[in-house]
């Protein structure tokens, strides 16, 4: 069982849960269809970044929603997330872990490596 | 050039979108990320009062609004160089903020559904784990009245427990996540409304603020406390399961549990953290307290915890049955029982293993815990 990024050591946290039923989670994109840059780390998208106020196996991993509302009300709502679309993402046996992290509803995905993430999306109309 | 320096996040998305700052003199700031440039990650910050932010938190006012008024007569952009961990140097602008196309859409609250629920209102609020414990002791029956010694001895008992639950909870971690995290004073509590209306309540907070991820180390032992309070009204179900966390963390809820009989008084409490929906909520009522006390206390050696010291042999007093034995931790003095295993035949600097039993006893009124190791067994390390 490998991820698709390059993790550090405990990475994903013993707290994150290994994803075993089925589970919708909401993503921010950029196009419709989607593509492979819309599900880009933080440390993909900037491999010599260096971050702070948050640890590198967040930056390893995908922010989610768990609930559509918040990526309509919340991160939508901000300047530079606005034009982004929202992405149904089905999560099932074989996706990765993920854990509730910040606020509510907010959730850090590690998917794995064999988990085809453009198979399992779908950009949702209003 | 002012500066500000991050302090909370508040809202994450692919990095902290909205968080908090405070200049060099302690003003609140907020900032929200715009489009980047050059690469850089920028904000748009505005100076606001803490009335304000306080009721963003909570979920009762719009970023917009907060920013709005904040920004109408000073607002700045930053770009972070060096990290979010370095100070932010601020840019001021001289156009309207109004019309400068960075404000967020209106609407954008930081909680959907206010609480009226003090622990979580106060958490939110906060931005840190609140908790809240409530007390009805016969003097507080007609009037916002509570007795000195009441009100410190169960403060006292309560962060004792708590202290404990964080103990017992970090033993369950892997050494890896236990030196991930900084464990120093996790577990103590400030009072921050030392007596709430309604019956005798006392608030309390964490003393240390939440990790990057906006949880707080003390919700571990609060989780642990929570189980142990959970069949509080049924006795033998709760002995099962004080059973199942037998040592000083079951010693201590005993400890507090005679303390509630002694008083006359039952406990109530509740705890949440900023991104909880609800409190978690707990009670043992005075009625309920005797009966714990009762079952609970018929469970032999139920706060001991087994401890294992390898070292040299220092010293013996047969009469009082006292004992050294030099560790790596340092010199580790005990107790032999009655009846315990003898020392005799033990060599002054010789190595060994000893099996024995940490008890904690309190002294009474004061919450000041005193530890003593009993000598089970003995045998050359």
């Amino acid at each position: 069982m490998s991820y698709r990024d390059s993790l550090p050591a405990s990475c994903p946290p013993d707290a994150a849960e290994e994803i075993a039923a089925p589970r919708a989670v909401f993503r921010l994109v950029r196009t419709n269809p989607p593509t492979p840059d819309d599900f880009l780390s933080q440390r993909q998208e900037n491999p010599s970044k260096v971050f702070s106020g948050v640890t590198e196996c967040q930056v390893c991993g995908l922010s989610v929603f768990a609930d559509k509302h918040d990526a309509v009300a919340k991160a939508q709502k901000l300047q530079h997330l606005k034009n982004r679309k929202i992405c149904r993402v089905t999560l099932n046996a074989g996706a990765g872990r993920i854990q509730p992290t910040f606020q509510p509803s907010h959730h850090t995905w590690w998917p794995l490596a064999a988990f085809d993430i453009l198979a399992h999306c779908g950009v949702e109309t209003a | 050039m002012k500066t500000i320096r991050h302090t909370t996040t508040l809202f994450y998305y692919d990095g902290p979108q909205v968080f908090e700052a405070r200049d060099t003199i302690g003003g609140h700031y907020v900032a929200v990320m715009v489009e980047p440039e050059n690469g850089s990650d920028r904000y748009l910050v505005a100076g606001v009062a803490p009335e304000r932010l306080r009721q963003f938190r909570a979920g009762t006012l719009d970023l917009r609004s907060l920013l709005s008024e904040a920004g109408a007569e000073e607002w700045y952009l930053a770009a972070v160089v060096a990290g979010l961990d370095q100070p932010l140097a601020l840019v001021p602008q001289t156009a309207p903020l109004a019309g400068s196309g960075l404000l967020p859409d209106e609407g954008f609250l930081l909680h959907d559904r206010p609480t009226e629920e003090l622990a979580l209102r106060e958490a939110r609020e906060r931005n840190n784990l609140v908790f809240e414990i409530a007390a009805e002791p016969p003097e507080a029956a007609a009037e916002h009245r509570i007795h000195v010694g009441t009100l410190i001895g169960l403060l006292g008992h309560v962060q004792t427990m708590i202290k404990h639950a964080y103990g017992a909870a970090l033993r369950e971690l892997s050494p890896d996540d236990r030196r991930a995290i900084d464990k120093t004073d996790a577990h103590m509590m400030d009072v921050i409304i030392p007596a709430a209306t309604g019956s005798f309540r006392v608030v309390l907070e964490a003393a240390k603020t939440p990790d990057m991820l906006g949880q707080s180390e003390l919700a571990r032992a609060l989780q642990r406390v929570d189980v142990l309070f959970e069949n509080a009204a049924d006795p033998a179900k709760a002995l099962a399961t004080v059973k199942a966390h037998r040592g000083h963390l079951a010693g201590a809820y005993l400890r507090l549990l005679r303390f509630l009989v002694k008083h006359k008084t039952g406990l109530r409490y509740s705890w949440a953290e900023p991104n909880f929906t609800k409190p978690n909520y707990r009670a043992v009522g005075e009625a309920e307290a005797g009966p714990l006390v009762e079952v609970l206390s018929g469970v032999s050696n139920l706060g001991g915890e087994s401890v294992t010291l390898v070292g040299e042999f220092d010293k013996m007093n047969r009469s009082t049955g006292a004992w050294g034995l030099l560790t790596e931790d340092g010199l580790q003095s005990g107790k032999v029982r009655e009846g315990g295993p003898s020392l005799d035949g033990l060599k002054a600097g010789g190595r060994y293993k000893f099996a024995c039993v940490e008890e904690i006893e309190e002294v009474e009124g004061t919450g000041r815990e005193i530890r003593t190791l009993y000598l089970n067994e003995h045998e050359p390390a």
